[in-house]
């Protein structure tokens, strides 16, 4: 499912807001090497201060699994700045009716952990097809996305090739970046829906997954260092069994810590 | 799909004669809608500007209640990325303190704001609403978002552009890929033909295009090649 993260409901949605950072300091500090700053292991710019909307993609469990950043391209950017080099120093695009969609990445490590019920291809369509319709009921006929050739692959395997590019392909860390353009149609839409057998609507009620939430917070009272000493454990798992281990102590331990505040109550 | 494009022209009244309420008024009638609302504050300036065709009787109550401190649909609307339908503000605790008021003056609660980003971060707002079902004001806001859309970012850069030091920092900035089109488009070319020539799709061309519009301050692509060639970004045809 897809939730829509913007100024107006961000305040209900911390942990998420947190966990989308840590998934983006993975993908593109660790494992793309772009020149971003991660500051406590989360990846976060000036840009997120200007009020992004984010689309995220949660699990069956409300875990973050894929996100993007939306921006008008009337009012400043990314392509205006920090990835001027793309359009080679030139202005970028300018419309009412064209957003920008910077950051857009999947948690493929989480997805293919046993047991997650979607598959990496699943999430990435639901991302895309929750950008378009986004985007498509906000009046938007275009949308200009930043990323790298790894996913432009996967927007074309998806029945979602974009109709054209801007500027050139140009090198950022380990990998390389490139603008590309989508027109927002209902076609499009459909294209990718009928490619991941996507029916009925994708996007979740945020009231809905805001109680989800606060039920989860209240049994797993976890300290934070903890938390992220068992997530970096979980991650850092070289085989099958030393990751099967991780869990397993990740839940011992967030038992604990449910059993104890039960005693106390 | 059924999305009109209707984008009023501000460029027909001289400078400084500008009736931007008069504006609001047309773009009422055109898209269907009863009232129109825009709303920004020059970010070099500090200059407020507002104008709306809500009733009089409703400005002074508003303005004597200082109900702009808490109204949702300008505060929290404004810093959205997508138009804010205002079903989406019922659950602001300060919705009742307007909607309430509002309802007593006979004002329309069905609404959308348009959230505008300007060239310097500047945020400014376009509302419009009007009094019909649901149900059909969910079709008429999909018929006109579009245009919605293109005539706020429109009026505000008009808006913006009124005051001279604002026009000088506002020069427009056009690619070198829209000058090229643009050239061309002055040199009798279709949008087929100009995508032939540069390798590139028609769609990219009309984006393009698009742009060049919106950073000329012009709803036409014949008035954009018009003014770019008078600011002699261009040569003429």
């Amino acid at each position: 499912m897809i939730l829509v993260i913007d100024a107006l409901n961000r305040h209900r949605f911390g942990p998420v807001i947190d966990d989308m950072f840590k998934l983006r300091a993975r993908v593109f500090h660790d494992r793309m090497g772009w020149d971003v700053t991660v500051r406590n292991g989360r990846e976060f710019d000036l840009f997120d201060d200007l009020d992004p909307a984010y689309l995220v993609a949660l699990d069956d469990d409300y875990n973050v699994v894929g996100c993007n950043r939306m921006l008008q391209t009337t009012g400043p950017h990314m392509l205006t700045d920090v990835f001027q080099d793309i359009l080679c120093g030139e202005p970028p695009l300018r419309s009412a009716t064209i957003w920008e969609n910077t950051r857009f990445c999947i948690d493929t490590e989480r997805l293919k952990r046993p047991g997650n019920s979607r598959s990496v291809s699943y999430t990435a369509c639901e991302l895309m097809a929750g950008i378009a319709e986004y985007a498509f009921e906000s009046g938007i006929s275009d949308v200009i996305s930043v990323v790298d050739p790894a996913m432009d692959r996967i927007l074309k395997r998806c029945d979602n090739a974009p109709y054209g590019y801007i500027g050139k392909t140009v090198q950022m860390g380990k990998t390389k970046a490139l603008a590309a353009l989508s027109d927002i149609t209902q076609e499009r839409i459909a294209r990718i829906r009928n490619f991941a057998g996507i029916t009925g609507d994708i996007f979740a009620d945020e009231n809905e997954v805001a109680d989800a939430l606060a039920a989860r917070t209240a049994g797993d009272a976890m300290t934070p260092e903890l938390r992220d000493y068992c997530d970096e454990q979980v991650a850092a798992a070289a085989t099958d069994d030393e990751r099967q281990a991780a869990l397993a102590l990740q839940e011992k331990i967030s038992q604990m810590f449910r059993s104890g505040r039960d005693c106390n109550a | 799909m059924n999305k009109r494009m209707d984008l009023i022209d501000l460029a027909s009244t001289p400078d400084g004669q500008r009736d931007f309420v008069a504006h609001l008024n047309k773009l009422c009638d055109t898209l269907g809608v009863e009232h129109a609302t825009y709303f920004a504050v020059n970010p070099i300036s500090g200059k407020m500007h507002g104008f709306t065709t809500y009733p009089d009787e409703w400005k002074a109550h508003y303005v004597h209640h200082g109900l702009q401190q808490f109204d949702p649909t300008l505060r929290s609307a404004a810093r959205s990325v997508a138009p804010v339908d205002w079903n989406r503000l019922t659950n602001d605790t300060n919705y009742d303190r307007v909607f309430r008021d509002a309802h007593d003056f006979g004002l329309p609660s069905q609404g959308v704001t348009v959230p505008i980003r300007g060239m310097f971060g500047e945020t400014g707002l376009l509302c419009a609403c009007t009094s019909t079902t649901a149900t059909e004001w969910a079709r008429l806001k999909r018929e006109i978002i579009g245009s919605l859309l293109n005539n706020a970012v429109h009026l505000h850069d008009t808006v913006m552009n009124s005051e001279p030091l604002m026009k000088t920092l506002r020069h427009p900035n056009l690619s070198s890929r829209e000058l090229e089109i643009l050239q061309w488009v002055a040199a009798g070319k279709s949008q087929q033909d100009v995508g032939d020539i540069l390798s590139i799709s028609p769609r990219t061309v009309e984006v393009h295009l698009r742009s060049s519009r919106e950073k000329l301050c012009t709803i036409s692509t014949a008035q954009a090649v018009g003014r770019a060639v008078s600011l002699g970004l261009i040569l003429p045809g």
